[in-house]
């Protein structure tokens, strides 16, 4: 039999409106023989790839003369100061890779103990989580609503279930998990991922005066060292990030090639957004957790028209919007330097907002896959975490999935 | 990359890839599941008593042991740097490596010529050479020693010590003859994965072979030879004294592709007969299947060579020794009778077997031979001198003692090593045979389950004598 030509539906394209002209719901399921799919290991990536390997060693991968004409710094200066940043573990070079754009579940989940849990029981769960590597985000919540905020791109739910979840829920004093899908990745860390209205992808969030407050309040990073950080974060093409003769001296690789290549994967086909992550956890202050949940009769669209509202408030440094859960979306903001009692009457404002949760948040497991480990030495330390072509319904299996039940 | 003879400066520096002071292994590895660790894991495991310097940016310590960021800020020298980054690092980690004076480095990371990076990998090879800086690999699984104790890179487990040098293009199937070392007793001096190699030539790891005291025997896995001239020149060296025996893959018409995508071995142009003449010339004996690969160089590392085609081959079966004949003759080297070897000789040997035995070459013994039948037999033979070599073996019937027989033959065998006349066992049959097999191995006799496999290596052991003839020794 002869075989059939994929549709192109490369993400963006003409080709894709077309395929849901006939379908409309998207491909599903990452396979690396679908169009538009580029691996981590692609030659395009190689300008990420070859800066998050050597900027630990080498700041200068990132482009300093831009550092130091928006800094006012000399380049010396700034290197030195990441050297610093990236040696006290305050600062880490990551990536988002769009997996739900992809057509990956990406789903977090909500956790709360019963009361008579011990602080014991929440450490142990706590361990576990910061172990598991299929948990590619997580966090640890110190009052409020929740205990934990996690998340895992998996294709199968079932996977989730079964290994992430079934192995502590009914053994610990848990109240509930609440799982909760992705739909709209629209900022993390500060920047706008690609569910951000598109002329705002990529764009920078830090409210007034904050980065004055925060160094103000701590004494790890001083106003320059903050003005490097979100000078690198800044929206600009992702070609000036870069020094890509510095990324081919180390490499060897070409560097027109290597620009061409991330342009296309950051700007034309939005499918990863490379940034720094700044550790909180290690600066002292706290994320003030926001999750919201609409009134049932609320209109998808207007769901996602209030989602992009709110987002339009600079302090948030998080904003991601759920779909088929209990809740329609989260916020991040830093305790310390945000005005927490403002933005909740601003969510208030709406009157699609049938009821908030709050928790703080002071530790962070993985930014993404990337282990902010620092306490077991296993900062920045990156494991790949999901279930890609991996067969969870074969007994023989280590990571046999029976769903729920009594397993092998 | 090319080269027209081994060179000095990389054959003196070889020693420190296979028995260095101090290892620099970058890309340590935090994490079980990554190559980084299993390095480090291995070296430990086996007993590795050297310095090991874990190199790793973002680790403070590794495997216990304190990390490196880069391989300068190492405190003291680094003998050997192993490398298990991805390849977009490989060329800092050289310039740290020449910065650091390193002896040598190895490059475990693929994604080079065989996927395209030809200039990168030819840019990188030019670095290393201009400064004099011996580069193993890219693309390759390791190296170690039995006798040094010594397993780096991602192998799971040390090959028994032995004559065999094994030196190989590819991972998967050195980690094939190092599972045979432990299946089969298959004893080696030590082994190494090449892989592309950019850098160091097989030519090279035979000159250094040629003073390793513990290798009688190299045994070559080729994808592709792309230096000859050093590779005959090399040979030429070495044949005299320790013989060579080479396997050459991917001349099949998908098989050329397909090296390429393995190993960068560019194959276009060459043909079978080539590859012939270019073995003929260097000395080096030609294995046609794996299997022959590892049964000749084992027979070869252990045994002399056969000056003549005087075996003798005594059996209690006469399938085994059927089939012994038919494949001497298929080699080119059809059995003689007794009484063309030595008129005498049979019927000395008719006293130690039934009256319904054959003494005709293959001597059959018969089923009911008794450890004293074979005693008799092979002591008669060895003997007589005209006979130049001994073949014996073992169908086991319900009458045969097969560990004593065994043992009869290792002891004719320590009894009579003095007359330079090579002993060959064949044990077909269950778990005894294998029981058997790897005792005559662990003794120095080359044993196999089959009569072919056998018969192989005394066309091998002679083919030796004949070349060393031809090169006048």
């Amino acid at each position: 039999m002869a075989e059939k030509t994929s549709p192109d539906y490369t993400l963006g394209t003409e080709g894709q409106l077309k395929w849901k002209n006939k379908y409309f719901f998207g491909p599903k399921g990452i396979g690396f023989s679908e169009p538009g799919i580029v691996g981590l290991d692609d030659a395009k990536m190689s300008a990420y790839n070859v800066a998050k390997s050597s900027y630990q060693i080498h700041p200068d991968v990132f482009n300093m003369d831009y550092l130091s004409k928006v800094t006012g710094i000399d380049k010396k200066e700034i290197i030195r100061r990441m050297h610093r940043m990236y040696n006290d573990r305050l600062i880490v070079f990551v990536m988002n890779p769009a997996v739900q754009v992809y057509g990956w579940g990406l789903y977090y989940w909500f956790v709360k103990l019963r009361k008579e849990a011990t602080r014991e029981q929440k450490q142990e769960l706590s361990d576990w989580f910061q172990r598991k590597d299929d948990i590619c985000t997580g966090y640890e919540c110190s009052e409020g609503d929740f205990d934990f905020y996690n998340g895992n791109h998996m294709r199968v739910l079932d996977n989730l279930l079964s290994s992430v979840i079934e192995p502590w829920r009914t053994t610990y004093p848990v109240e509930f998990v609440h799982l909760c899908p992705i739909c709209r990745d629209i900022r993390e860390s500060h920047i706008n991922m690609w569910d951000a209205l598109s002329d705002q992808y990529r764009n920078n969030y830090w409210g007034k005066d904050q980065l004055e407050k925060l160094a103000k309040i701590q004494n790890k990073m001083d106003l320059t060292d903050l003005k490097i950080f979100k000078a690198l974060n800044d929206k600009r093409s992702v070609a000036e990030l870069f020094d890509f003769n510095v990324l081919s001296k180390i490499s060897g690789l070409n560097p027109k090639d290597m620009e061409d290549g991330i342009k296309e994967l950051v700007e034309t086909k939005r499918i990863i957004v490379p940034l720094f992550y700044l550790n909180f956890e290690k600066l002292g202050i706290k994320q003030h957790m926001f999750v919201v949940r609409m009134f049932q009769i609320t209109p998808s669209y207007r769901k996602c028209e209030i989602m992009d509202e709110l987002a339009n408030l600079s302090e948030f440094n998080l904003v991601k919007q759920f779909a088929d859960a209990f809740y329609d979306g989260v916020f991040f903001a830093y305790d310390e330097i945000s005005d927490i009692n403002a933005l909740r009457e601003k969510i208030q404002s709406y009157a699609e907002v049938e009821e908030i949760k709050e928790a703080i948040i002071p530790k962070m497991y993985r930014r993404w896959v990337c282990r902010l480990d620092d306490a077991n030495d296993f900062w920045e330390e990156c494991v790949f975490t999901d279930d890609f072509l991996e067969d969870r319904t074969d007994k023989n299996s280590s990571v046999y999935c029976p769903l729920i039940g009594k397993g092998k | 990359m090319k080269i027209e003879a081994p060179r000095k400066y990389v054959i003196d520096n070889l020693k420190y890839a296979l028995n260095p002071a101090s290892i620099a292994v970058v890309g340590a590895s935090r994490y079980n599941g990554k190559v980084g660790y299993k390095v480090i894991e291995g070296l430990n495991k086996w007993g590795y008593k050297g310095i090991i310097y874990p190199v790793n940016p973002r680790a403070e310590k590794v495997h216990g042991l304190k990390a490196y960021k880069t391989i300068i800020d190492i405190p003291g020298e680094v003998d050997l740097v192993f490398i298990a980054v991805p390849a977009h690092m490989v060329k800092m980690i050289l310039e740290h490596s020449v910065a650091k004076k390193a002896k040598i480095v190895v490059i475990a990371t693929s994604a080079f010529k065989e996927i395209g990076r030809g200039k990168l990998q030819d840019e990188l090879t030019q670095y290393c050479r201009d400064n004099k800086l011996p580069l193993i690999g890219p693309n390759l699984v390791g190296m170690g020693s039995p006798y040094l104790n010594f397993n780096c890179g991602f192998i799971p487990y040390l090959p028994k010590p032995g004559p065999v040098a094994m030196i190989s293009q590819s991972g998967a199937n050195l980690l094939a003859a190092l599972g045979t070392s432990q299946m089969w007793n298959f004893g080696m001096s030590f082994f190494v994965g090449l892989g592309n190699k950019a850098d160091v030539d097989f030519s090279e790891f035979i000159a250094y072979a040629a003073q390793d005291e513990h290798t009688h025997c190299l045994a070559i896995y080729s994808e592709g030879i792309d230096c000859p001239e050093a590779f005959v020149k090399a040979c030429k060296e070495v044949v005299p004294y320790k013989p060579v025996v080479a396997i050459k893959v991917g001349g099949s018409k998908i098989g050329l592709k397909a090296a390429f995508a393995h190993t960068a071995s560019e194959n276009q142009g060459t043909t079978n007969a080539l590859y012939d003449d270019l073995f003929e010339k260097a000395g080096a004996i030609r294995a046609t299947t794996w299997q022959e690969f590892l049964d000749i160089s084992l027979a070869l590392g252990m045994q002399p060579a056969l000056k003549d085609d005087n075996v003798v081959m005594i059996t209690n079966g006469g399938g085994s020794g059927l089939l012994s004949c038919d494949h001497f003759e298929r080699c080119g080297m059809p059995m003689r009778e007794l009484n063309q070897i030595s008129p005498m000789l049979a019927a000395r040997i008719r006293a130690y077997m039934p009256m319904f035995g054959s003494p005709l070459n293959p001597v059959d013994i018969a089923g009911t031979a008794s450890p004293k039948n074979y005693k008799g037999a092979i002591t008669q033979a060895v003997r007589d001198p005209n006979v130049s070599a001994i073949y014996g073996s073992i169908c086991p019937t319900s009458v045969t003692d097969v560990p004593a027989v065994t043992q009869i033959y290792i002891d004719i065998y320590n009894q009579n090593k003095h007359l330079g006349k090579p002993f060959i066992m064949e044990c077909q049959g269950g778990e005894e045979c294998q029981e058997s097999i790897m005792k005559l191995r662990a003794a120095g006799i080359p044993a196999y389950p089959t009569a072919e496999q056998a018969v192989n290596a005394i066309v091998a052991l002679r083919q030796y004598a004949k070349i060393r003839e031809r090169m006048g020794k």
